[in-house]
Formats: C-alpha cells, structure tokens, sequence
C-alpha cells in the first residue's frame, strides 16, 4: 500500500472523530437528561409554583 | 431504543464500508491508494453541506412560524455541519498532499469556499452564545444560518465556474450519474461510503436535536428562575423603603 500515513491519518481522524463526537453528545445527553429530571423533582417538592412571579 | 437501533446500524454500516474502502476496492492507478481517502472525504463534504442546507431551512422556517422547535433543528444541523466540514477538509488534505503535493492551496475556489462555509458555521455557533434570550438568539442564528447556506452552491460550483486545482464532478450531472467517470468498484465504494454517513448523520442529527430540546428546558426554568428572584427582591425592596419611610 502506497501512503500508508496519509490513508490511516485520514480515516483515523474521520472515523475517530465522529465516533468520539457520537461519545460525548451521548455523556451530554445524560448529564442534561439528569439535570431536567432534577429540576422536575426539585418543582415537585417545592409544590406548586409561586403566583407572584 | 429505535434511535439507539439506528446508531448500532450505523456503526456497523461505516465499518463496512470502510473495510470494503481500504482492502476489498483496487488501487488506483494514478494516484494510488491516496484515493481510498476520498470515500470518507466526499461523504463528509456531502453531509456539511446537507447539514447547514437543513439549518438554513429550519432557520426559514422559524423565521415564519416562530417555532423554537426549528431552531432547535437549525442549531443541531449547525453543529453536526461543522463537524462534517472539518472532517471534508481533513481528508481533502491528507489526499491533497501525496496527489496534488500540497495540502492546501487558498487559490483554489473549492477549498477556499469550503473553508469560509466551516468559518460561518462556528461563528454561527459562537453567535448563539451571545444572548440568553431564546427569541433573539433564534432569529439572529436564522439569519447568519441562511447566509452560511449562501455558500452552499457557490461550492458546489466552483469547479465549474473557476479554474483550480480540485477536479470537476465524477458524476455531478445527470449524464454522468448513469456512466461515471470512475469504475465501478469506486463507484460502489463511494456510494456505500456515503449511504453508511448518512446514517450516522441520521442518528447524531437526532440525539443532538434531543439534546437542543432538553437544553433549552433547562436555560428557560433557569430564566424563569432569575426572573422570579428578582420580583421577590424587587418586592422586599419595596416593603423595606415603605416601612423605613
């Protein structure tokens, strides 16, 4: 195989990257998942939502 | 679970085509196995181009309706766009350098156009950072999103309307689609390439449109939040002047 370097640094950066993109909107997802679902139980303890403002 | 279906197709799917790119398609003969790099390039360059078409939509769209939904779109297909952009110019150059010898060249209109549409889509992530206001913020990205899409056919023909080092469409016009330039394997390959992106744009498209949904709930009880503190103190304010007065 004739450049070597440039085919491997071109699929690696492509695919890696994108594989490693997908990973951490996944980590995004379920820490912002987590977070709404705290605010919703935090609201549903506090009881119902404050008429003055 | 369908979307998570949709992921592990994906996966398997880039694989595959990626494994048939690298050992099943020949070598081609002038620019040797330099060319493999283009089934992972042109598919990146094909779904940044999508991605910020579907965010100059989207930002028409709320533009009309005022939906934040689309926005939500808008600002999805702009993030997955500049991901795809930067991976379009990065196997550009990896296969630029041992064919062309070079890895880039600003006097080539297709790699310039390229370039300007990956600057407008981070700059028009940068401009949502901007503001907290949902509104402004939408209709702002809407604008610059449409204005980035501007670009999108300049690339596409550039080759044509200028001279540069980047080669004419392989099978750009409808003639061409019917008897490539290109033999079939590669064809195949390219094809395969960009039906496994796709499907992974499909899915990354997806959770980030979800991610969008669930970050905008979170900044709104967070404004809302702000806003009600400020009332009560406001409030306080106001009885603490009236009893000292």
């Amino acid at each position: 195989m004739t450049d070597v370097a440039f085919v491997v640094a071109g699929y690696a950066v492509i695919l890696g990257g994108a594989a490693l993109y997908a990973i951490a909107l996944g980590r995004r997802l379920r820490a912002a998942r987590a977070t709404s679902m705290k605010i919703r139980r935090d609201a549903e303890a506090a009881g119902p939502p404050d008429r003055t403002a | 679970m369908k979307t998570r279906i949709l992921g592990f197709v994906g996966l398997a799917a880039v694989i595959g085509a990626a494994v048939f790119g690298l050992f099943v398609v020949p070598a081609d003969l002038n620019q040797g196995d330099a060319q493999r790099i283009m089934y992972p390039h042109v598919a990146s360059a094909w779904l940044g181009e999508l991605s910020f078409g579907v965010t100059a939509l989207a930002g028409i769209g709320y533009l009309w309706r005022r939906d934040l939904r689309l926005d939500a779109i808008a600002h999805a297909a702009a993030e997955v766009g500049v991901l795809f952009t930067a991976f379009a110019i990065w196997g550009g150059m990896m296969w630029g350098r041992p064919v062309w010898g070079v890895y880039w060249q600003w006097e080539d209109p297709r790699l310039a156009t390229t370039a300007l549409l990956l600057a407008l889509g981070i700059g028009y992530l940068l401009l949502r950072r901007l503001t907290d206001d949902p509104a402004r913020r939408a209709t702002r990205a809407a604008v610059v999103g449409i204005i980035a899409a501007l670009d999108i056919p300049i690339i596409h023909f550039s080759v044509i309307w200028w001279r540069g080092l980047h080669q004419t469409p392989t099978f750009g016009d409808p003639s061409k689609l019917l008897n490539p330039s290109a033999p079939g394997l590669f064809v195949i390959a390219l094809m395969g390439m960009l039906a496994a992106f796709t499907v992974v744009w499909c899915y990354l498209m997806i959770r980030r449109y979800q991610l969008a949904r669930i970050e905008w709930q979170i900044e709104e009880h967070g404004r809302l939040g702000r806003i009600s503190a400020a009332r009560r103190a406001a409030a306080m304010n106001a009885a603490a002047q009236e009893t000292s007065a």
